[in-house]
């Protein structure tokens, strides 16, 4: 096998289209609703890519396509260059130790009636990455690594707290060594003393062991913290993508504006902040032109009927607003 | 003479099979007043309210007072209670969807509370309700009266259940939560709503949450909770800008940053402790970074400071009030 070059994308998503089908009531019409719509993203090796945007907005999903298990309907995921092989064939199972997911709710992801060396054993006894005699010491290294006690080995998950079964989650996906780890909303259920610990831990970890994030979250704080760069999503789509230091420092886009002024500062008084009106709209009633036209306090005629494409608008920062004119031209408030 | 007191707790304690999760608990609330209840998970935040509106499970001993004008519900008979609960104070609850009944209309639902608080019937209460659809936001009322929960979506159900709320016209709204399980740019919109129906109706509102930001949003004062104490009571500014108590003090630094640099976070070690086994002294020392040897022996009184706030540490963080008067008085003769 050639080494991959040190510039190659270790995951690279092209035009990713999900589409649902839904129905209204049991003998309804199906319509299909495009849950992601024509995603491009790219991940370094070693870097942390934060998707922040709103529920409905594709996150999840296109969270679950990089790692392949929904396959889009259109385009392709290539990981460390090679297309993503199809859902459920021995390729897929034999990649699925270098790509781990790690899910909101520890509780519904672990099994209750396995203990936690059980469970973290579990993806070296699938993937036969240690022998059977060896595997204790290996988990008992995975238990200190993400802060556990060796002791807690034959703990059930309900005998543990939130931010310790969140704990045994992030092991278990280290078992295996991955070189990609996709987070979905990993410290969201936790309480903020503890969702600092954790956030702590998984940059520790992914310093030491180098592993490519993507760091789904709805918490722009959360995702500042820990993204290189952040992709906007609204409706399916990606709206801005930055690095993570600009983003939220200077938003071009006027949802990314609307987001980050929606973060309650403490002591700062709700007064003058962008508070959206509406809701985000239905995938499977998409307004027409941007998506986003309908809550834009910016929107212009040309916004109802054109969609907007996303461009570069600076150095490194893309957007998807035909308000945004050119390079470096941020709205006017 | 109606005293300006609304609710008063006093003592409130709480157990289950024994097990104490509430010590004490002295809480009062004046009249339109907000005041926000912050703390980790486990903390009692929500036990202290649900005790106080007999809405804890049978299991549980209930003991103190609580009193609402004057008038002790504790341990009342059921009549007592249920001309308070609903219609006095009104609770909202975190996940909306699971608070409403999915098999019965919305407009039903919320006339359901008009009924019973207002006896209102026929025609005037689903006026009332319409109005009380649109108070809360809901676009397009009149259509979607008879529309099911599932039909609305999170955002519009939580403002559903506020309405509902509203529907008795209470003297103090308790909301548990109320925002954690929205998007952020519908929990802008609701935290608004609250602000702005608050002004409209002069009712007192309890805003429990472990979100200090939205907190100090909503809220004049604030209690900060730990393993069934409060710890640290104040204005929010005095909370906020100088924070006394170590796990205050923990709560705001554990808050990631949406400007300045990108720094580690600084969690507070350990996790909150098992009622069961609350470590002996003050029951934050273990995690404490300041805890001398006198923390883990004795534990402090939640006792009044110069600056007006209450405060249970035998070694505060910050400046004490008459330092920092002293400071300030200081740069003043600096300057001049």
């Amino acid at each position: 096998m050639i080494a991959p070059s040190a510039n190659a994308a270790l995951i690279e998503a092209k035009d990713l289209v999900r589409t649902y089908e839904v129905r209204q009531g049991m003998f309804g019409k199906a319509t299909p609703v495009r849950a992601v719509d024509g995603i491009n993203l790219t991940v370094m090796p070693g870097e942390t890519l934060g998707v922040v945007g709103e529920s409905g907005s594709g996150k999840s999903t296109l969270g679950r396509m990089l790692l392949g298990i929904d396959s889009p309907q259109e385009g392709e995921t290539f990981f460390d260059g090679k297309p993503m092989p199809k859902l459920g064939t021995p390729e897929w199972r034999a990649l699925r130790a270098r790509m781990q997911l790690v899910y909101q709710d520890p509780l519904a992801a672990l099994d209750r009636r396995l203990t936690v060396a059980e469970q973290i054993g579990e993806p070296l006894a699938i993937h036969k990455l240690v022998p059977k005699e060896h595997r204790a010491i290996r988990v008992a290294e995975l238990m200190v690594s993400v802060g556990l006690r060796p002791d807690q080995a034959d703990r059930y998950p309900h005998e543990l707290s939130g931010g310790q079964r969140q704990r045994v989650v992030i092991a278990r996906a280290l078992a295996s060594r991955p070189k990609l780890l996709v987070c979905d909303e990993p410290v969201s259920a936790l309480d903020v003393s503890i969702q600092a610990q954790v956030v702590n831990m998984l940059r520790d970890l992914q310093e030491k062991n180098g592993i490519a994030m993507v760091f789904i979250s709805h918490d722009l704080k959360v995702v500042r913290n820990m993204a290189d760069r952040v992709a906007v999503m609204y409706l399916g789509r990606i709206v801005e993508e930055a690095s993570s230091d600009v983003i939220f420092a200077a938003p071009l886009h006027p949802y990314t504006k609307a987001l980050v002024s929606s973060v309650p500062v403490p002591g700062k008084p709700l007064k003058g902040r962008t508070i959206l009106q509406g809701e985000p709209p239905n995938p499977a009633n998409r307004p027409s032109g941007c998506a986003f036209h309908p809550r834009c306090p910016l929107a212009t005629d040309i916004c109802r009927t054109s969609v907007p494409h996303l461009r570069q608008v600076a150095d490194g920062r893309t957007a998807a607003c035909h308000l945004l004119a050119g390079a470096d031209q941020p709205v006017a408030a | 003479m109606i005293s300006d007191n609304l609710v008063e707790l006093h003592g409130l304690t709480v157990a289950f099979d024994g097990v104490k999760v509430l010590h004490g608990i002295d809480l009062t609330v004046r009249r339109g007043e907000a005041i926000g209840l912050v703390g980790e998970s486990g903390c009692g935040k929500s036990v202290t309210w649900l005790a106080a509106l007999g809405l804890l499970p049978g299991k549980a001993t209930v003991a103190g007072s609580v009193r609402v004008d004057g008038q002790e519900i504790l341990g009342g008979p059921r009549t007592v209670l249920e001309s308070v609960r609903g219609k006095r104070i009104a609770m909202i609850f975190q996940d909306p969807s699971s608070s409403l009944n999915p098999v019965i209309c919305i407009g039903r639902q919320i006339t359901e509370a008009l009924v019973i608080h207002r006896a209102l019937t026929g025609k005037a209460a689903k006026a009332e309700a319409l109005r009380l659809m649109d108070m809360v936001g809901i676009p397009d009322a009149r259509r979607r009266f008879d529309l099911f929960p599932h039909e609305f979506s999170g955002g519009q159900c939580q403002r559903l259940m506020i309405a509902m709320a509203l529907a008795g016209e209470p003297d103090l709204l308790v909301a548990d939560e109320p925002t954690t399980a929205l998007d952020a740019t519908i929990q802008a919109q609701i935290l608004d709503l609250l602000i702005e129906l608050r002004k409209e109706t002069g009712m007192a509102t309890i805003f429990i949450s472990h979100d200090l930001g939205a907190v100090s949003q909503v809220c004049e004062r604030a209690c900060v909770m730990y393993a069934g104490r409060i710890v640290e009571q104040g204005t929010i500014a005095a909370l906020f800008d100088n924070p006394r108590h170590p796990y205050t003090r923990g709560l705001f630094d554990a808050i990631p940053r949406l400007d300045g640099p990108r720094e580690r976070l600084i969690p507070i070690p350990g996790t909150v402790p098992h009622p069961r086994d609350l470590p002996e002294g003050c029951a934050f020392s273990p995690r404490c970074s300041h805890a001398a040897a006198d923390c883990r022996s004795g534990r402090p009184n939640l006792s009044a400071m110069d600056d007006g706030r209450l405060l249970s540490c035998f070694h505060p963080v910050g400046h004490p009030a008459g330092l920092m008067q002293a400071a300030e008085s200081r740069i003043q003769e600096a300057v001049s």
